[in-house]
Parts: structure tokens; sequence; C-alpha cells
């Protein structure tokens, strides 16, 4: 990068260039690019001006005791963010827990397992997953996945389980348990890809080191790709957690979006940004929309958060590596 | 079959052709009815009124060639839309707030047509026309009556064999003319409503389980064994639901159909001037009346730029023509002094 | 690794506990086989119910005609294809340029620490959810205004930005250094090398990054939800200051509806809406490759 303008030495080969267009061209390119960089940082800062600025009537009104209300009462004008928290946190995080270690598996599959006909063509369909707009999986969970959860899966789980409280209550075809499928299927192709790149990255002379100490493959995998790609993994969950945090159709359409904080993970609940686009546009006052916006503000907060730390993450494990895919 | 998926194959051919053509940047668009925008008229809001809406829609459009575009994003919706003046006119079955009368800076009210809120059920093995009262909606809604066999259910309907299905309230999630009418009916029946509850289109609901529109209520209410759910009657007809008979004020339990709105409506004796009328619960010198009635309303400003698109529009709405359109989707017929003061207060609109 | 149990001999030894290590190998291939043969399959789930569901709604009538008024029959979605069309089109426009030239800047002229604030920047935008993306253009744009398409194409415009952007820092990334410096030795001017050698070399990336871009709000409904949702079905609506009506808001419509037509008619589209963006996936990822073997020479 560092490559200053050589002094001009000019061979008959450029002589036709006139130096006024020179005088233009690459000022000008510097300052389009340049605003062009400011307008993407910039639309940042005003997207978090606008929402805190928006969000400041409901601000004013419960500072930060809204942050550990449970009440969501329009009538009354009791409004608080602790049950959307609890199911925003809730929802992103047994999704994580089912597609971080579907992941790594997939990954290890990818790299080490599959047949080398077989994998591109695996990971291609993989990563399609996250192609699929969440509208779509949106209304294959009504359509198809809670009508399965009502009659077939939660009855079995409650059956067998009931006693733990997750399983207890009855089936309910929208409700925590469907949403936190659907944003597994979501996070399942995110995760998935980065860690598979991360594994790619693992220098083969740790690997071809180990097998020559007699190492069995899971034992290779074991104690040398994941321990090497161990803080990469992480930071991919992350991502894939800042993805979940965010969704608001797919789970809006699936989780019955209700206020409440539930032991059971079959009755409807509520997460920030389903409650967000369920009521935004019905709003009944003006307190209402701006306690929408506060739990906006909350939900650009924590996802804001877990992709920074994730990119920071991702970004020190993988520095000086070539990586580029889409 | 092969030669059927090979017409579905060339459907998305041309599907992503178009999509190739739109990408290559110009946004031709193509053919069909593009309208300049002061032909256009936005409104939004209720759910209820909206299957009547598509049909003033498609008919005002031949008569007039105008357009109307509709959002039945509730009327919670609509209210707040107008107020933000991010539509012309809004369309909501609750009367405004005395708050949301006034951040809505001279808004008008006018009534349009006249509907119910129906409660529908769906539990296996019982049928159509289950008997409830205003007591038991609200001892269910509360959370109080959790079982489809429960005693107060069984007593009102002698003979119906009830299941011990677990009961599954639904209600709606977005601020909402049907959670306004059935709010207020329980208000008018259950002090503990009243108090614990109250009136308004979004009320926090101790129990059940939420759907968006009166399009999600029912989706919600098809999709669970055992859910009972307030819907607008003109989804329950479409959607095949079954419903309940409502014990009226005068004792007689009354499914809600053309007759039985018309009837509540003609309850409506005197209109205050921002024309917020409340028909549910009629009184008993209204045997034949469905207690869960409700007009619902055009919200407009006083002052609109696009009062000479509206006044016609609105005029068609209330006029025979347009209300004709009514009992095929169990609209009630509003009674001639709700019309004649509809009609004056359209007047009213100028720009 | 577990013990070795010290009863046994130590020539002994070594077998059960190769068998044990074979076997704890085999299980977890298997595992991780299993786990890696369940996302497959769950993805050929979703697909399959949208195709075999989709398939029996589709027909001709179903991409000309407009939406059929309430309770009735048939009816298309032809306004929804030209709205997301336009959208799409629009926000390309204004997201594609934008992005280029902030992969231009990072790579070429800006000192590394302020490309680096700007690449993660533009990670950052890239997770803020599209719903909070929606808000903030229904603040800026709806209120006081009303829903159209511009509003819904700027806020699709946001979500495509930091794909655009991001992809175009690293694929100029890997344009060759030596190709770059050759020509600035040369004496030609920075800008010319950007435009004669540098965007050339990387056109097969930045198109990648482009399509991918447009694939990725082709499928969204959150920043369309608040800002081109209030449409009209009564034909097709081709000015974009009006809200332009578009596939996933429909789709999300006909989600919730208790009508089985309904759900009918969600299917198809959504088979309309998943194959426009599989097929922009996959000519992205020609492209990728193609362009990826190409800098790689």
């Amino acid at each position: 990068m560092s490559v200053t303008a050589q002094p001009a030495s000019r061979g008959p080969l450029f002589a036709g260039h006139s130096k006024l267009s020179d005088r233009i061209g690459e000022p000008l390119l510097r300052v389009l690019t340049g605003l062009a960089a400011l307008a993407g940082v910039g639309v940042l800062v005003w997207i978090a001006y606008t929402v805190f600025n928006q969000a400041s009537p409901a601000i004013s009104r419960f500072g930060f005791g809204f942050l550990g209300t449970s009440a969501w009462d329009p009538v009354h004008l009791r409004f608080g963010a602790v049950d959307f928290i609890f199911g925003t946190l809730e929802s992103s995080v047994l999704a994580l827990l089912i597609s971080a270690p579907m992941s790594v598996a997939i990954a290890v599959f990818l790299t080490e397992l599959a047949p080398r006909v077989a994998r591109r063509p695996t990971q291609i369909l993989v990563e399609l997953l996250a192609a699929i707009p969440s509208v779509i999986l949106g209304l294959w969970g009504i359509i198809v996945l809670g009508p399965f959860l009502n009659n077939t899966l939660e009855p079995a789980l409650n059956g067998a389980f009931g006693w733990i409280p997750l399983f207890s209550g009855s089936a309910s075809p929208y409700g925590m348990l469907s949403a936190a499928i659907i944003l597994t299927i979501m996070t399942v192709p995110i995760v998935s890809s980065i860690t598979r790149e991360i594994f790619d990255t693992t220098p083969s002379e740790f690997k071809e080191g180990a097998y020559a100490l007699g190492a069995t493959r899971w034992e290779m995998v074991r104690m040398v790709v994941i321990p090497y790609a161990g803080p990469g993994i992480v930071g991919a969950v992350i991502l894939g957690l800042g993805r979940a945090l965010g969704e608001a159709i797919a789970v809006t359409q699936v989780i019955g979006n209700t206020a409440g904080i539930h032991a059971s993970l079959f009755p409807p609940s509520g997460t920030l940004a389903a409650q967000i686009a369920s009521e935004y546009q019905g709003a009944t006052s003006n307190l209402q929309v701006a306690s929408l916006v506060y739990l906006a503000a909350i939900l650009l907060v924590i996802t804001v958060i877990a992709n920074a730390a994730a990119r920071l993450i991702v970004s020190r494990v993988t520095a000086g590596r070539e990586q580029w895919a889409p | 079959m092969a030669t059927k998926l090979i017409r579905k194959g060339s459907v998305l051919l041309a599907v992503a052709a178009s999509l190739g053509l739109a990408a290559c940047g110009s946004s031709s668009g193509g053919s069909g009815s593009s309208s300049s925008s002061s032909k256009n008229l936005t409104g939004a809001g209720s759910t209820l009124v909206a299957p009547i809406m598509s049909q003033w829609q498609s008919k005002y459009n031949q008569l007039k060639g105008v357009t109307v575009t509709y959002g039945a994003i509730g009327s919670g919706g609509g209210i707040a839309q107008i107020t933000a003046r991010t539509v012309d006119f809004g369309a909501s079955d609750a009367p405004m707030t005395t708050n949301q009368a006034a951040s809505c800076k001279s808004c008008l009210q006018i009534p349009w047509a006249l509907a119910a809120t129906a409660i529908a059920y769906h539990v296996t093995g019982v049928t159509n026309g289950l008997k409830l009262t205003g007591p038991v909606l609200s001892d269910i809604w509360l959370g109080k009556v959790k079982t489809w066999n429960d005693p107060a259910i069984a007593k009102l309907n002698p003979g119906v064999k009830l299941p011990s299905t677990k009961i599954t309230p639904v209600y709606r999630t977005d601020g909402s003319g049907d959670t306004y009418a059935f709010t207020n009916y329980l208000s008018h029946i259950s002090p503990q409503w009243k108090s614990q509850v109250g009136t308004s289109t979004q009320v926090h609901f101790p129990v059940g389980l939420g759907g968006k529109g009166n399009s999600g209520v029912g989706g919600v209410l098809s999709s669970t064994n055992g859910s009972i759910a307030y819907i607008a009657i003109a989804y329950v007809t479409s959607n095949h639901f079954d419903d309940a008979a409502i014990q009226n004020a005068a004792g007689k339990f009354v499914a809600p159909d053309v007759s039985s709105i018309t009837a509540a409506g003609a309850t409506a004796t005197s209109i205050p001037s921002n024309n917020a009328i409340s028909i549910v619960d009629p009184p008993a010198s209204a045997p034949a009346a469905y207690p869960i009635s409700t007009f619902t309303y055009a919200i407009v400003p006083t002052k609109s730029p696009k009062a000479n698109e509206l006044k016609p529009f609105f005029d068609f709405a209330i006029s025979a023509e347009g209300q004709k359109y009514g009992p095929a989707l169990e609209f009630g017929t509003m009674p001639a002094r709700v019309v004649s003061a509809a009609t004056a207060t359209i007047a009213k609109i100028h720009s | 690794m577990g013990a070795v149990s010290p009863e046994t001999s130590p020539l002994l030894a070594v077998a059960p506990r190769d068998r044990r290590r074979r076997v704890v190998n085999r299980i977890m291939e298997v595992v991780a086989s299993i786990a890696a043969l369940a996302a497959v399959a769950l993805l050929l789930l979703v697909i399959g119910s949208v195709v075999v569901k989709g398939i029996s709604a589709l027909s001709f009538s179903f991409i000309t005609q407009n939406p059929a008024p309430f309770g009735q029959p048939g009816g298309g979605i032809a306004n929804s294809i030209v709205g997301t069309a336009e959208l799409v089109g629009i926000a390309s426009l204004i997201a594609i340029p934008i992005g280029i030239l902030i992969g231009i800047y990072t790579a070429e002229f800006a000192p590394s620490w302020i490309g680096n604030s700007v690449r993660f920047s533009l990670d950052i935008l890239n997770g803020v959810p599209t719903i909070v993306t929606g808000v903030f253009i229904f603040g800026l744009l709806v209120v006081g205004s009303q829903q159209s398409g511009w509003a819904g194409s700027v806020a699709l415009a946001i979500v495509m930005l930091p794909i655009v952007a991001r992809s175009a820092q690293e694929v100029l990334a890997l344009v060759p250094r030596s190709l770059h410096e050759a020509a600035l030795a040369l004496g030609l001017k920075r800008w010319r090398v950007v435009l004669r050698i540098v965007i050339p070399t990387a056109a097969g990336g930045l198109v990648t990054g482009a399509v991918l871009g447009i694939a990725r709000v082709a499928g969204e409904t959150a920043p369309l939800l608040f800002t081109s949702s209030v449409f009209s079905n009564l034909g097709i609506t081709t000015s974009p200051s009006q809200a332009l009506p578009n596939i996933p808001v429909t789709i999300f419509t006909l989600s919730e509806s208790p009508s089985p037509t309904d759900h009918a008619r969600a299917w198809a589209a959504a088979l309309i809406l998943i194959f426009m963006v599989l097929v922009l996936n996959i000519v992205a990822r020609t492209f990728h490759d193609r362009s990826r073997r190409r800098l790689r020479g």
C-alpha cells in the first residue's frame, strides 16, 4: 500500500494523457471514494442517533428501569423490556446451542471426511441454506413446523421429559421452541461456513505431524484442528448469534408474540425484534411507539456488541490469511 | 405431468428473465394501469373493513378511475398513520380516544360500515353454535375458565359433549378495532375486566396466543385445537370457522349475522358530534341484537390536500351502491340517521 | 484419553486401547457425517416443501395477474414481481456504486487504520438488524410523507451496502500488487490505474458482490414492513413515489392468513422468490469461482 507515486518519468507510451484530466480525475476519484466511505460509516451513526432520538420519550419516562421491568400494557401505559430481552436471548442461545456443534461437525465433515468430489457440492448446498429468505422459513414454520411441533414433537418431549420444566405444559404450534428451531436453521450455514474456512487454514504440517505420531483422524481434529481454530469458532458462533438476535420476520411469524417469561419452551413468547415487527405500525400512543423504538435501541446495542466482538475475534484469528468467500 | 412441469419451468424462466431485465438497471415496469398520483388515495387501518374495502376499491376504480390503496394494518395503525399523515385516510373500528383526537389535530370520524366481532372457536368434536355469555368470555380471556368442559360452559350448553381440551384464547397483537369492540363489550359486562384489562385497541391480555390482524388470528385459530378467538365476522364466513351465539341483555343467545348486526346498529339513537357511537351490549329492548357489534370509521383531517378525491370516495362508500356489498360479507345495514350524520361530516372536509 | 488398564500386559494393552481409539474415531466420523447430512436434509426439506406446495399453485396466470379481491379465487402476484424488481433495482443503483467506491477507497487511498475502521463499521452495519433499519427509514422518509418505493429502496440499499462494499474491498485487495506497481512506475496516475487496471481485473469479483447483495435484499421483508407495505393490489404500480407491492411482504401477509387458498398463494410466491434468490446465488458463485481462478493466475 505504501507505494508512493513515482516521480513522473513518462515514456512516450503515456504522452497522450493530458495533465488536465489527471489534475481533475485524481482528486475526483479520491474525494468520491472518500465520501462514499464516509457515507458508509455515517449511516451507521445516523441510524444509532435516530433510534435513540425517537426512543427518547420512553427513555426519559422509564429510564434504565425499562430494562428490568416486566410489563407491556398499552392501556395503562406500562412498558418494560425484560420479557423481550429474555425471549431474544433464550431463542438465540437455544438456537446456537444446537447449531454450533452441528456447524463444527459439518466443518469437520467438509474438511476431513467427505470424499473430495462431494465437498464442494455439500458446502454449496449448506451455504444456500443461508440464502433462503427468512419470510419463507417463517412460512414453513407456520404451515409445516408448527403443526408438527404441536401434534408430534412437543407431546413426545412432554411425555418423555415432562418432569423437566423446559418440556412441561401443553403443546402449542406457536412458541419459543418453534422460533429456536427456525433460528437454528438460519444460523447453521453462517457458523459452519466460517468454521470451515478457519479449519481450512490449519497448517498441513500440524496435521501431518499429528498423523505421523499415530493419531486417528478424530484425535487429529480434536488435538490440532479444533484448538487451532478455537477462537475462530467462538467468533463464528457469536456472529451467528448476532444474526439470530436481530431476526424479526421469521420469529414474529412463529413465536406467538406475547410478553411473559416461561420456564417451558412450548408457550408463545416474544423477542425484541418480533415485538417491533408486530406492533410498531399499530401502536396506539406516542409513548408506545417510543417504547417500541426503545426496544429497537436495546436490540441495536446488543447486536452491535455481539458483532463487534465476533469480528474482532475472527479478524484476529484470520489476520494475514487470505479469506474471501461470499 | 411432464408437459405440466415443463410449463411450470418456463414460468420460472420467464420470471428469471424479467428479473434479469429489471436488474439491468432500467425500471421499465410493465404495462398496466399506472395512474398519476393525483388520482390515488392511500388509506390504512382496520382489518375488519378490509373485505368490503376490497370491493369498494375495484368498483370505484371502474367507476371513477381512481386507485384506492388500502393497507389492512389494524385500527390502531390506522389512527397512528393518519395522525402521522403518512396516509390520506385512516380507518378504525374504534373511535379515537380524547388523546388520540387531540394529536390527530381536528380529524373527522365518518361511520361508513356496520359490522361485528364474532367469537369463533376450533375445538375438535364441538360443532357450530355453542352458547356463551359475556361473563364466561371474560373468565376465559382472564384465564379463569381453563378447559372446554368447565361447568360454566357446560351449564350453558346442555346436551353438547364438551372435551377436556385446554382453552387457548387468541387475541390480536396489533392495535385493532376488534380488540376495541371486544374489550369494550367485556368492560360493560365485567367489572374485573374493566379494572384489570380495560378498553382499547390494544390491551395486555393476561393469557393466550397472539395473532397479527384478523388474518393472523384466523391463522392461529385454524392451527390450534382448543382455541377461541374474537375475529371480524367476514373472516369467520370466508374461512368456515365455527362461531358462538352470545347472550344479549334481553337474555337471548344471538349469533352474528346481517339481521342481528343491523338490529344492534338500530340501537344507535343519539349520535354525538364526533360520531363516536358505541353499540356493544345493546339494551334489553333490542332482543334480536348481537351484542358485540360495532360501527367502523374513516378518519380524515378536516383540511386535506386530497379533499376533492376523498369526499366522492366516502360518499360512494356510504351510498346504497357502496353498502350493497355489505350483506354478502356479513356487514349490517347502517341506520338512516347514521348515514345522514356521515354525509354531514363528509361535507366538512375541505382542502 | 482413557488410561491403560494396569492389569493387562504391555504388549496386549495396545490392542484394546487402539480398538477403542478406532471406535471413538469411527463414532465421531459418523456423527460429523450425520450432522452434515442433516443440514443438507433440512435444506432439502424446506426447499422441498416450497417446491411441492408451490408447484401445485403456480400457473402462468399467477405471474401475469394481479391479486384477486378479498375471498375470491384466482389472481396472481404480477404487481409484486414488478414492484420487487423495481425496489431491488433502485436499491442496487444506490448501493452498488457507493459500495464499489468504498472498496476502491480502502484498497487504494485510505491509510490502513482508516481502512480498518471503515471495514469494521461496515461489518457492524451488516449486523444491524434489518427491522431497525426499517424503523430508521420510517422515521426518516415515511413520517410526515407516505410509504413509498423510494423509502423501501433506500432501506434495502442500506442492507445491501455493506455486502457490496465488503466484497469489493476483499476482491480489490486480491488484485496483484505487482500489476499495480508496474503501472504506477510507468507514471500512470493512481486514478487511471484504478479505472484501467484494477477494476477490469477485479470485475468478476465486483459482480459477485453486487449479485450477492441483490440476492440478499430481494428476499428481505423487515426493511419493507414499515416503508413499502401499504400498497395497491388493484394494478401494477410503477411510480416509486407510491408504496411498491413486493413479494416478501406479500408472502408475509399471506402466510398469516387462515385461508388455505392464501397459503397456496404464499407457497407459489415463495417458490418464485426462492427461485430468484437461488439463481442469483448460483450466478454469484460462478463469477466468484471464475474471477478467483483468474486473480490467482
